[in-house]
């Protein structure tokens, strides 16, 4: 049976059109041109002016930005749900940083498990694959009925600790319990030691009290979490490394939200390096702000995906 | 008085909640509703919802994407937290006017749009030509302008909103997007019973619908007063120099005016816009009648047209009034001496703009009402004739 020849169609949302280019400079294929607005009554209007008709489409929408996130969001259902009535052949949603990650359990009564409702909605817009990143619990991918490809940054960043730092004498330190397991095997792969910061936290994105499991004396301590929102656990975290006699700290994270009061918390903290990737775009100044750029990744990914190649080679793998 | 019924209320209209919840003698549920500092919407149910009849109240303004997630966050809510019954009530509906063409420049081409007057529906043509980040005409690829409604109705529903309450829907179609029950309410008698009671006169008044597509919705309101109709016809004509001198639409009719307010940005004589009156209203008094008014171009301009043919005075009467954009400004400056709309969404800071200009009438008990007798599983169809 002959195929009409099918090919890869980009389409950039309006939350991170710098990522989008790097893709699509990375594949040398052009953005479609869409046209995605806001009316003066506020609601989303999307057009599309070209025809995607049995097209693969990627449409690349990031979660981020203070008062429009879920504008962001609407936008990237009506994008796909547009897609689909369209006739597109199979929709892929590229979504670096995936909205409500951190709402992904029913932690107390009647909390929404908003995470799961994006899950859905996404789904019922009519999208067939979804291509994320590090996502803050990778149960969510089981919240999809639809095959979901989460990504690693981590060979990225061990790419860029074995370029830019001397690790001879660092130790990898994860912020929180919950991230152990993601620096344990970073700290494996690299051969080097880890050590714990035990935090008891009382509200949300307030952190209380912190205790050290592990030796980090004389050290280069490499914090590294899967996200760095208002930065209250990353400057306090760091601050007990150096009260517990280390050398330097250094963050690493992959998605840098960076909300709230996160600029002043930063600049007055002790950190004297910030690495983040670049699946939302920063919104803050910071002078020891580095960025790793993934978009190579995320690009290799949708190349692979279009031509039925395997995409675990990326989970081990720079670009 | 009423069991086993929770009323939560979002975060965009909470005078209409409480209107509506002290007319069912009830308590508000208690919820939290914010968000997070990275902009998320954040909930909390302050209240048991176990084997409730659960109602959401949330319209469609202010900024329209925060307040439909929010909205979906509370259903999913809710269900999660085994509610018998989850009934989204959406007093104004939001994405529900399809665009079938942009239907204000204003609003795709925002910042960037030219000096050509206010047109309500630019032709496509012209939207070819001016349109600069849609320049598709080489391949002669007619955009495509994503259709949100069904959308819209498989996201509540996937939330797990069991039933829709809503009111005047811009389309009656919409209703059939649904798989669940959707009960359209209407203002028509809360706004036969202004007529009635508030225009002098009315008797004499000519009911007027702005446009082809509200013809239906007018039509209803002057058959039950017995009072007569005029419908204001707009439509896009292509001009051929072959028949324009003995075309007497074009030139002869006094009652075109094409060449003030509906000729567009493109001159080159393809093709514009004309506006004209079916039915007389010399000298009567004038009750336009919609269903929404949003940057309202479309009324302003119906009152202009209306004022040329020495009408009296001016009533608007509407369901929804958005006002967005300019639209305040734009009907201050109009002909129109009264314009009537309902609370369905907040008129706080439109009356302010407007004062004695714009009058506000109460969809509270309706809604309230609706929720009662949906809630005690009686009619609702009462409701459509009689008004509460």
């Amino acid at each position: 049976m002959s195929h009409t020849p099918n090919s890869i169609r980009l389409i950039s949302g309006n939350s991170h059109p710098e990522l989008a280019q790097k893709i699509s400079q990375r594949l040398n294929i052009p953005l479609s041109i869409i046209n995605a607005k806001q009316n003066s009554n506020n609601e989303t209007f999307v057009t599309i002016g070209e025809s995607i008709r049995d097209e693969d489409i990627y449409i690349i929408q990031t979660g981020c930005g203070k008062d429009k996130v879920n504008d962001f969001l609407m936008e990237l259902l009506m994008l796909i749900n547009a897609c689909k009535s369209a006739s597109a052949r199979r929709i892929t949603a590229v979504i670096p940083n995936f909205p409500y990650a951190r709402q992904d359990k029913k932690d107390k009564s009647r909390a929404p498990i908003t995470a799961k409702l994006i899950a859905n909605l996404i789904q019922t817009a009519g999208c067939n694959h979804v291509i994320t990143m590090d996502l803050h619990a990778s149960q969510i991918q089981g919240f999809f009925t639809i095959p979901v490809d989460n990504l690693y940054a981590e060979p990225s960043v061990l790419e860029y600790l074995k370029h830019n730092i001397d690790l001879k004498n660092a130790i990898f330190v994860s912020p929180d319990a919950g991230g152990a397991k993601r620096v344990a095997s970073t700290a494996d792969k690299l051969d080097l030691n880890f050590a714990l910061i035990h935090k008891e936290r009382q509200k949300a994105n307030e952190v209380s009290r912190m205790v050290l499991v592990g030796d980090v004396t004389d050290k280069i301590c490499i914090l590294i979490d899967d996200m760095a929102d208002t930065c209250g656990t990353l400057v306090k975290a760091a601050e007990t490394l150096l009260d517990n006699g280390a050398n330097e700290v250094i963050s690493i994270v992959t998605h840098g939200i960076f909300s709230g009061a996160a600029q002043q918390k930063l600049q007055g903290s002790k950190l004297s390096k910030l690495i983040c990737t670049n699946t939302v775009p920063v919104g803050i100044e910071f002078d020891k702000l580095e960025q790793i750029d993934i978009s190579p990744t995320l690009a290799e990914a949708i190349r692979r995906l279009h031509n039925g190649e395997s995409i675990s080679y990326l989970f081990t793998h720079a670009l | 008085m009423v069991h086993d019924i929770v009323v939560f209320s979002g975060s965009s209209h909470p005078g209409l909640v409480s209107k509506i919840v002290s007319n069912l003698s009830l308590e508000e549920g208690r919820v939290k509703l914010g968000k997070f500092s990275n902009g998320e919407t954040s909930i909390s149910i302050g209240e048991s919802v176990r084997e409730k009849d659960v109602y959401v109240i949330q319209s469609s303004c202010g900024n329209i994407n925060d307040n439909f997630m929010e909205l979906l966050i509370m259903l999913s809510a809710c269900k999660t937290a085994s509610a018998k019954r989850v009934t989204a009530v959406l007093p104004l509906f939001p994405y529900s006017r399809q665009p079938d063409l942009p239907y204000s420049k204003k609003g795709i081409n925002r910042g960037k749009q030219s000096d050509t007057p206010a047109v309500e529906k630019p032709n496509p043509l012209e939207e070819e030509n001016n349109n600069n980040t849609l320049t598709t005409s080489k391949t002669g690829y007619k955009t495509w302008i994503a259709q949100s409604g069904t959308l819209i109705a498989e996201l509540l529903t996937k939330s797990g909103a069991d039933h829709i309450i809503t009111m005047d829907l811009h389309d009656a179609q919409f209703q059939g997007f649904f798989d669940i029950s959707v009960d359209n309410l209407y203002s028509k008698p809360i706004l036969q019973h202004y007529i009635q009671t508030k225009i002098p006169d009315y008797q004499n008044c000519v009911i007027v619908s702005p446009d082809a597509g509200g013809a239906k919705r007018a039509t209803a309101i002057a058959d039950n007063l017995l009072v007569p109709f005029a419908l204001i016809h707009k439509e896009k004509r292509f001009f051929n120099p072959k028949h324009a001198s003995n075309s007497n639409l074009d030139l002869s009719s006094p009652q075109n005016s094409a060449s003030s307010s509906g000729s567009s940005g493109s001159q080159d004589g393809k093709s514009y816009a004309t506006t004209m009156i079916v039915g007389d209203v010399e000298g009567k008094d004038c009750i336009i009648v919609d269903d929404l008014v949003d940057t309202s171009y479309t009324i302003t301009r119906a009152a202009k047209l209306l004022k040329r043919q020495n009408c009296g005075k001016i009533y608007v009467l509407i369901t929804h009034g958005i006002f967005s954009g300019d639209a305040l400004e734009r009907i201050q400056q109009s002909a129109i001496d009264k314009i009537v709309v309902t609370n369905s969404v907040p008129q706080e800071k439109h009356q302010e703009v407007l004062g004695d200009k714009l009058v506000v009438l109460d969809v509270s008990r309706i809604l309230g009402e609706a929720i009662r007798r949906i809630h005690n599983g009686e009619s609702v169809s009462i409701l459509f004739d009689h008004g509460w």
